[in-house]
C-alpha cells in the first residue's frame, strides 16, 4: 500500500504512527517526572498512590509529595509546553515566518512587564499578578498594532513592530527591577526566568482553560490557516478573510502566552523549536502540526523540568535557562539531520 | 442562449492611488467559454485589473458585474466559489506537499469544521490526474519544478470549480514547454478564462480575444488579428514588428524588429 493510497482515504499511516508514539511517550514522561526529583519514588509507589491510595502501601508523606507537589508541578509544565508550542505554530503559521513566536511579537516581553509592574510596583495588589500579565500583553499587542499602524496588513512591518516592542517592553522591565529593593528584584528576576516550583492545584484551571479554547478555536480554523500558508494574496482569493484572521489570532495568542507567563514566568524557545519539529516530523498541514504541538511541547517541558529538578543536587534550576540550553542544542541537531537530509 | 451569458462586464472602471491614474475607464464584458488575454507592456495595468476583478483592490470608481450581479454582491466565500485565480509563483515557506496545495481549493466550499470526504479526495486526486501530477501528490510542493508549480496552482483552480480563471502572468519564468503546457491546460478546462500574457506570439496563438492595455487603459479589444496590428504594437510597446501567418496554427506570428525605434 503506498502512501498515495493511504493518503486517498483521509488517513496518514505514517502522521498516526507519530502521534501515537509521541503520546507513549507524553505518558512515560508524566510517570518518569511523578517518580523523580528530590525524594526517589518508585513506579509502584507512583501507581499505587494514583490507582489504590487506600489499600497500596504508600506512606503520607509519599502521597503528599505526589498530589501536593508533584501533580500541578508537571501539569503545569505539561500546558505550558503544550500552550506554548501552539501559539508558536500559529503565529508562526499566520505570518509564514519560521521564525515568528510569542517573544518576537513581544507577547511574552508584554506580559512579563505586566506581572513585574504588579509584583513590584504594587505589593499586596489587588491585581493579582494573571490580571497585571494579561494587560501586559494585551498592550504589547495594541502597541504593535498601532506602531505598525496601517502597514499592519504587512506581516513584515507587523513583525519589525513586535521586535521593537519586545525590546521596549523589556528595557521598562529591566528600569523596573533596576530601581527594585534587592530582595524583591531578586525574586523577580528568579520568576523571569520561569519556574514551575509554585505551583498549585487551584492555579491549573485558568491555563488549561485558555490553552484548551484556543486549542479548539485553533483546530476550527484549520482550512484557513493552511490556506494562509501558501501567500496572503493567495488565500485571498480562496476567500479567507486573511487580516481578521491573523489578528483575531495574534490576539488568542497573547492571551494564552500572557495567562502562562502569569504562571510560570518566561520560558522561551518551546514556541520556535517545537512547531519546526512537528513540521519536520509531519509535514505542513496546521492541524496535524497543531495535535503534534500540544503533545510534544508538553512532553518537552515536562522533560526540561525533571532536568532542571535533577540536574544539581537539592537545586532546582531555572526553567527558562534549562528550555534555552537544551532546546538549542536539540534544535541544532535536528538541523544538522535536516540539512544532511536535504544535501543527499 | 449558455454561450453568449457574459459572465464578467465592467463599466467604467477607474482606479487611482493617490493622484495617479493605474486603471483608467475600462469598459469590457467577457461571455462565457472566451479565452480572453490580457496583453500589454510592464506597468499597463493589467495586474490591477486581475486585482481589482478578484476584490484584492477596491477601485475608485465604476461597477464591476460577475454573472449579472455587482461584484460587490458576492461575499468572500460567494466569490472564490465563482472566480479562481491562479497567481505567478507562489512563495511558499512551509513544507505543503501538491496535495496540501491542490486541497487547497476546497477552501471556498467548506465550511469550517467540514472534514474533507472521499469524495473530495476524488476530486482532488481527478484534478492531479488531469495536469499529470497524480504520482507527485506526496512530494513537497517547494521542490518542484516551476512548471509543475503552475500546473499544481491550475488543479487547485479546478478543484475550486469556479465559472471564471483568472491567471496572472501563468507562464513567466517557464522554459517553452511548460508554457505550452500550461496555456494548453487552461484551454482545455472549457471554463472563462481570463489570462495576462506577456508572450504577444502565445497570446496570438492560444487566446480568443485579446484586450491591450496601456497607461491603464484598453487600447484594443478584439480578435488576435484585430488586436496584434504592427501599429499597434508600435504605439504602444514602442517597437517595430512585422506579422505574418504563423506556420503551424495558421494565427498571426509577430517578429520584432531587434532595431529600437528612436
Amino acid at each position: 500500500m503506498n502512501r498515495r493510497y493511504t493518503r486517498q482515504h483521509g488517513f496518514s499511516v505514517h502522521y498516526a504512527s507519530i502521534l501515537f508514539v509521541s503520546i507513549i511517550l507524553l505518558v512515560v514522561s508524566f510517570a518518569v517526572a511523578l517518580a523523580s526529583g528530590s525524594v526517589d519514588l518508585t513506579f509502584e509507589q507512583v501507581y499505587a498512590s494514583i490507582f489504590c491510595p487506600s489499600s497500596c502501601d504508600i506512606s503520607s508523606v509519599h502521597e503528599k509529595i505526589l498530589w501536593q507537589i508533584r501533580f500541578p508541578r508537571i501539569l503545569m509544565a505539561l500546558i505550558t509546553g503544550a500552550g506554548l508550542a501552539l501559539c508558536g505554530a500559529i503565529l508562526q503559521s499566520v505570518t509564514r515566518n519560521p521564525l515568528a513566536d510569542p517573544y518576537l511579537f513581544g507577547i511574552s516581553s508584554g506580559s512579563a512587564l505586566g506581572a513585574v509592574a504588579t509584583m513590584a510596583l504594587i505589593p499586596g495588589a489587588v491585581l493579582s499578578v494573571t490580571f497585571g500579565a494579561l494587560i501586559g500583553g494585551a498592550f504589547s499587542v495594541a502597541l504593535m498594532l498601532t506602531l505598525a499602524g496601517r502597514a499592519a496588513s504587512h506581516v513584515e512591518r507587523l513583525l519589525l513592530a513586535g521586535v521593537a516592542v519586545s525590546f521596549m517592553l523589556s528595557a521598562m522591565t529591566s528600569l523596573i527591577l533596576y530601581y527594585s529593593k534587592p530582595e524583591i528584584a531578586a525574586s523577580l528576576l528568579f520568576w523571569m526566568m520561569g519556574s514551575f516550583s509554585n505551583s498549585q492545584w487551584h492555579e491549573l484551571w485558568l491555563p488549561y482553560s485558555f490553552v484548551g479554547i484556543g486549542f479548539i478555536i485553533f483546530l476550527f480554523f484549520r482550512r484557513w490557516l493552511t490556506a494562509i500558508q501558501a501567500g496572503e494574496e493567495s488565500a485571498h482569493t480562496l476567500g479567507v478573510p486573511v487580516r481578521r484572521l491573523r489578528l483575531f489570532l495574534l490576539i488568542i495568542c497573547s492571551a494564552i502566552t500572557a495567562v502562562l507567563v502569569a504562571h510560570v514566568g518566561g520560558i522561551g524557545f518551546v514556541g520556535l523549536m517545537i512547531p519546526h519539529v512537528c513540521r519536520f516530523l509531519v509535514g505542513a498541514q496546521i492541524h496535524r502540526i497543531l495535535w503534534l504541538c500540544a503533545v510534544l511541547g508538553a512532553t518537552f517541558m515536562i522533560w526540561v523540568d525533571i532536568i532542571s529538578r535533577s540536574l544539581l543536587a537539592n537545586q532546582v534550576l531555572p526553567v527558562g535557562v534549562v528550555t534555552s540550553a537544551v532546546g538549542s542544542i536539540f534544535f541544532f541537531v535536528i538541523l544538522k539531520s535536516r540539512s544532511r537530509r536535504d544535501i543527499d | 442562449m449558455a454561450t453568449t451569458t457574459t459572465i464578467l462586464k465592467s463599466t467604467g472602471l477607474t482606479w487611482q492611488v493617490q493622484e495617479k491614474t493605474i486603471l483608467d475607464n475600462l469598459n469590457f464584458s467577457v461571455t462565457h467559454g472566451e479565452f480572453v488575454g490580457l496583453i500589454g507592456p510592464n506597468g499597463a495595468g493589467k495586474s490591477s485589473l486581475l486585482r481589482c476583478l478578484y476584490r484584492k483592490i477596491v477601485p475608485s470608481q465604476g461597477e464591476l458585474t460577475l454573472l449579472q450581479q455587482p461584484l460587490a454582491a458576492f461575499n468572500r466565500q460567494q466569490l472564490a466559489q465563482r472566480v479562481a485565480v491562479v497567481l505567478q509563483e507562489p512563495p511558499t515557506q512551509f513544507e505543503l506537499t501538491v496535495y496540501d496545495v491542490i486541497a487547497m481549493g476546497l477552501t471556498p466550499h467548506k465550511r469550517l469544521l467540514d472534514f474533507d470526504t472521499n469524495s473530495d479526495r476524488e476530486t482532488i486526486y481527478r484534478a492531479a490526474e488531469q495536469v499529470d501530477l497524480a504520482l507527485k501528490l506526496e512530494q513537497n510542493f517547494n521542490r518542484l519544478s516551476g512548471g509543475e508549480k503552475q500546473r499544481t496552482m491550475i488543479a487547485r483552480a479546478i478543484v475550486q470549480q469556479p465559472q471564471l480563471l483568472l491567471m496572472d502572468e501563468p507562464t513567466n519564468h517557464l522554459d517553452i514547454r511548460h508554457q505550452l503546457e500550461a496555456l494548453h491546460l487552461a484551454r482545455n478546462l472549457n471554463i472563462t478564462v481570463l489570462v495576462s500574457i506577456h508572450d504577444l506570439n502565445l497570446a496570438a496563438a492560444f487566446c480568443s480575444r485579446l484586450l491591450l492595455m496601456h497607461e491603464g487603459k484598453i487600447v484594443a479589444d478584439g480578435s488576435p488579428a484585430e488586436v496584434l496590428t504592427e501599429a499597434n504594437i508600435n504605439n504602444v510597446f514602442g517597437v517595430d514588428s512585422a506579422i505574418d501567418r504563423h506556420p503551424y496554427h495558421g494565427g498571426q506570428r509577430i517578429s520584432f524588429n531587434l532595431e529600437l525605434p528612436q
